[in-house]
């Protein structure tokens, strides 16, 4: 499904991206895994087009998207959400979730018609937001909203565009545990088709929901493995859990 | 996001209804007012769909107005084509200007946007006043207005041009709201809010800002052709900056993002010009002063900051029925 192969990215002499290469099957969960710094966020920089790699390749279902931008990447069905919330602030949850699905069906153009009334986006903004638990919450200001509401308008509006393959960003970065909850629900009624690159800090959640888990240090891939194999594994425990080798 | 309440409904129809009577009862010079108002309010929705809605803040639309103009004048005078195709080539002119500016804009933002803008429209006025074909600064005449006899109307008698050109401005109007309320102002509203993330989305924002520009400026095309037709002559002063200062000063006035505002901006803005200018030189001041007061109330314009507080009571309303259904 997506595949990426040595891939590199320097900011002048700093190299954020080494060489990494990974391969992700259709409909698997993906958890990558990293201390602060480890280049997790430059890696889904990288993925969806918005930093251009120094070198190697990136392919969607065998295809080259290296050289597309963000929107095109976005309408092959790449779709991401932030770490910092990146929404319309200026409008509501249901502008948000409409504007997400009228780009992604292609009405986002209409002269003649108001993509906001249109049968089908509406349907999916009602799906989404029962999905991120928003439905009753769509006529509210994004920018009076409370900090989970954003957190989980920002995963509904990568949803609702209804993507092949998602890239979420820390999705529980910053939410309390009854919201790690609610958000390990809503991964599990994903649809089992959707392939799905998580970058998070929660171990228990990471352990729990991956078929695969990569880990990145200093922007280089250093093990991959399943949940079990990666809590096991020495190297795993010493720079991600910060447990020296003895102890080990 | 727009929206069409029926208060918005109400006071456009108050307006348009107000300047067609002033025009009717009053003198040829009442006339010209209405056709200034006309001409200004249809400049100021145009730069209102692209910085109000899409938040491009131009400063080239006097220019974009003024190509129209100018691309008028050359087709009927030079080419001696009819005034109707004259008139269309005329506004397709302003809409290409218009996207052109908004693709080569397209990756900048903010005062970047605006001095790019600035840039264009300086050009555009450069060229045509260095030119002796277009007749440099002398300008251009020998101009015709529409042939509507067969419609039974002369465009040549002042009260008849007065209500067309209050016609025209409705027409903007629908064009106006009628384009914010698809799809394609959905998204531009999006575009405002948060380009980045809508691109993220999967649009193509450098595209959808060239195609806002261009609908932009098919508007400010259409009161080109009125400037043309009003004075029968035309000269590069149309597309000189200030002018293009002037739209955004009405549309700052009447309420940025409202659609109505601007229209209200506009009547207010001519209408101080002639009566303070009765008793002095200096009404540019007293503008800036009205101007500088709305900015200070909120920033929301006249219209905007009535028809804020207007759902300000109206939310208090709604609060208060609540606590007095809890009790």
């Amino acid at each position: 499904m997506l595949e990426v192969k040595n891939l590199s990215k320097a900011f002048g002499g700093i190299r954020v991206t080494r060489d990494v290469s990974f391969k992700v099957e259709p409909g698997e969960r993906r958890v990558i895994l990293g201390p602060n710094g480890a280049g997790k966020t430059t890696l889904f920089n990288l993925l969806v087009g918005a930093l251009k790699p120094s070198g190697g390749d990136i392919l969607l279902d065998n295809e080259s998207i290296v050289g597309l931008s963000v929107s095109q990447r976005a309408r092959r069905g790449l779709s991401r959400s932030y770490q910092k919330n990146n929404l319309f602030e200026d409008l509501t949850v249901r502008e948000n979730l409409a504007l997400a699905a009228a780009s992604a069906q292609g009405k986002f153009a209409w002269m003649s018609r108001d993509s906001f009334r249109d049968k089908s986006v509406l349907e999916t903004v009602e799906e989404v937001a029962e999905h991120v638990a928003l439905a009753d919450h769509l006529d509210m200001q994004v920018r009076s909203a409370s900090y989970g509401s954003r957190r989980q308008l920002e995963v509904g509006l990568a949803l609702a565009t209804k993507p092949r393959v998602l890239l979420m960003d820390e999705p529980t970065s910053g939410v309390g545990p009854s919201m790690i909850d609610g958000f390990h629900r809503l991964l599990q009624g994903l649809p089992k088709e959707l392939t799905v690159l998580i970058i998070e800090h929660d171990m228990d959640l990471a352990f729990d929901v991956a078929d695969r888990i990569t880990v990145l240090n200093f922007g280089e891939v250093v093990f991959e493995g399943t949940s079990g194999e990666t809590r096991g594994n020495p190297i795993v425990r010493e720079i991600y859990l910060g447990e020296g080798l003895e102890d080990a | 996001m727009f929206f069409q309440s029926h208060a918005r409904t109400a006071v456009l129809l108050f307006v348009l209804i107000g300047l067609v009577l002033y025009a009717a009862t009053g003198s040829y010079f009442a006339r010209e007012i209405v056709v200034e108002i006309a001409i200004l309010a249809i400049l100021a929705i145009s730069l209102d769909v692209a910085a109000g809605y899409g938040g491009m803040v131009s400063l080239c639309h006097g220019a974009i107005m003024g190509m129209s103009a100018y691309t008028y004048a050359i087709l009927s005078v030079k080419f001696g084509l009819p005034t109707l195709p004259s008139a269309v080539g005329g506004i397709a002119a302003a809409a290409v200007f218009g996207t052109a500016v908004g693709w080569i804009t397209g990756r900048t933002a903010g005062i970047f946007f605006i001095m790019a803008t600035l840039a264009f429209g300086q050009m555009a006025y450069t060229l045509i006043f260095k030119s002796r074909w277009l007749g440099g600064d002398d300008g251009m005449g020998g101009l015709d207005r529409f042939d509507l006899s067969w419609l039974g109307i002369n465009l040549g008698d002042s009260l008849s041009f007065a209500v067309y050109t209050v016609v025209c401005l409705g027409l903007v109007y629908l064009a106006a709201a009628w384009v914010l309320r698809s799809g394609f102002g959905r998204t531009l509203s999006g575009l405002h809010s948060n380009e980045d993330r809508l691109q993220a989305l999967g649009v193509n924002t450098v595209i959808h800002r060239a195609r806002a520009l261009g609908f932009s400026g098919l508007l400010a095309g259409v009161a080109g052709i009125l400037a043309a037709q009003h004075t029968l002559y035309i000269s590069p002063e149309l597309l000189f900056w200030t002018v293009s200062g002037e739209i955004l000063i009405v549309v700052i006035l009447g309420g940025l993002g409202t659609l109505v505002g601007p229209i209200v901006g506009a009547v207010l803005f001519v209408m101080l010009k002639h009566e303070v200018s009765e008793y002095t030189n200096h009404w540019h001041m007293v503008v800036g002063l009205v101007l500088i007061a709305a900015v200070l109330a909120g920033g929301r314009g006249i219209f905007g900051q009535i028809e804020y507080w207007a759902a300000d009571r109206r939310r208090a309303g709604k609060e208060q029925s609540a606590e007095a259904g809890d009790a």
